[in-house]
């Protein structure tokens, strides 16, 4: 057979089979269900309260505290400096440069842990860096910044301590009276290096 | 796993030398495809010879079934493969002025370097002009960054504005491209020339 008419009808043919197959099957999701699992037990996606309360108090300029419950709630209620991306918005374009970056920690809460769990794992999956969960949600915030228990007279100085901070913490956050300083304990430094993204460069080209 | 270079699984400094290797490799293919003859490049535009119709297209062709394939394989996404930003004014007017040198130069930028790197002297006046229109665009640039930076789409393709898939358009492609060389073959053989 003629060389040009073979060669024709072999690309033809790899059209007709591109054209009939689904478009962009390539693997979206960076993370396998293994490492995801890993992840997940390894549990270095969460913030404590007291570290995220002293984060606030110090205006740490590094952190973003994303609010994923929906618009309602957020205006009823929401921490320091949040803002507002409703877990079924979390996919959503607009939010592309603030949920994947390599400038700043964001620390998403909801009331419980669920919602801010679930914002987590699906940006992880898409390979998002630097996105944090704060333990306990709302609810254990309330519980153990805006009105800590004071721990028993036997607890390490340590205890006592970090029982000073949240003390401290609840009086800036507008929670119950407290007569002492906030001073931060010596366990706030463990917060979680932030990883840098690489730039994209933009090739260029032409005849 | 791929693009190679964005996701730097190759780093900027091979980046460099492989595009400096395939820089070669493109230089040695353009000659070997007689593209430093202005007179063959003149032919597209009266018929008596299509070689360069038929040699970008079929490169397009390989490359966009090359990319559509890996991408089905899983060997490349698509989504971090750099798209040229398209500024529609921009490009008009820059496509009437690179046509017209074109013709009455008988070079693109890129076969007027091949064929100057063997010795042709219509070649080396062709770049000379390169490089005084380059001067001329950069000390200039104020009068038309406006018209520059006017009309920009984004990153659109052909295939979104459509509403076609990529596999579709791609068929569509091949079967101009067949069309074409057919035309281009048909143009050949009624304006030929003896000697050129």
């Amino acid at each position: 057979m003629n060389a040009r008419i073979l060669t024709l009808a072999v690309t033809l043919l790899l059209g007709v089979v591109i054209a009939m197959v689904p478009e962009n099957t390539t693997k979206r999701y960076k993370l396998t269900a293994s490492d995801m699992i890993t992840e997940v037990r390894d549990g270095s996606e969460i913030i404590s309260p007291e570290d995220l309360a002293h984060w606030i108090i110090t205006k740490d300029p590094s952190i973003q505290i994303i609010d994923v419950r929906s618009p309602d709630e957020f205006a009823t209620y929401h921490l320091t400096n949040a803002f507002n991306i409703p877990i079924a918005d979390i996919l959503n374009d607009d939010y592309v440069d603030i949920l994947d970056q390599g400038v700043k920690m964001n620390v998403f809460y909801s009331n419980g842990t669920m919602y801010s769990h679930q914002a987590w794992m699906v940006l992880r999956q898409l390979g998002y860096e630097n996105n944090y969960v704060l333990q306990g949600g709302l609810n254990y915030w309330f519980e153990s910044i805006l009105s800590p228990k004071a721990p028993s007279i036997y607890s390490s100085d340590e205890e006592i301590a970090k029982y000073d901070f949240k003390k401290g913490a609840s009086e800036y956050f507008g929670g119950g009276g407290a007569e002492i300083q906030a001073t931060a304990p010596a366990t706030n430094t463990n917060k979680p290096v932030i990883k840098r993204k690489k730039a994209k460069k933009a090739p260029a080209g032409g005849c | 796993m791929g693009p190679l270079v964005p996701q730097e699984i190759i780093g900027q400094d091979w980046n460099m030398l492989i595009a400096f290797i395939i820089g070669i490799g493109f230089g040695f293919a353009l000659e070997q495809a007689g593209f430093s003859s202005s007179r063959k490049l003149a032919g597209l535009f009266y018929g008596y010879d299509t070689v360069v119709l038929k040699v970008f297209f079929t490169a397009a062709v390989t490359a966009m079934l090359g990319l559509l394939y890996f991408s089905l394989f899983g060997w490349i996404d698509l989504n971090l493969v750099y798209v040229n930003p398209t500024f529609i004014w921009s490009a008009i007017g820059g496509g009437v002025i690179m046509g017209a040198g074109f013709i009455i130069g008988g070079f693109c930028p890129g076969t007027s370097v091949c064929a100057a790197a063997i010795g042709k002297i219509d070649a080396m006046i062709f770049l000379a002009g390169v490089v005084i229109g380059i001067f001329v665009f950069g000390e200039g640039y104020p009068l038309w960054k406006e018209f520059y930076n006017s009309g920009n789409l984004g990153n659109p393709k052909i295939s979104e504005i459509l509403g076609v898939s990529g596999g579709v358009m791609a068929l569509l492609v091949i079967i101009a491209a067949g069309i074409m060389f057919w035309i281009g073959e048909w143009a050949e053989k009624k304006f030929t020339r003896e000697e050129y």
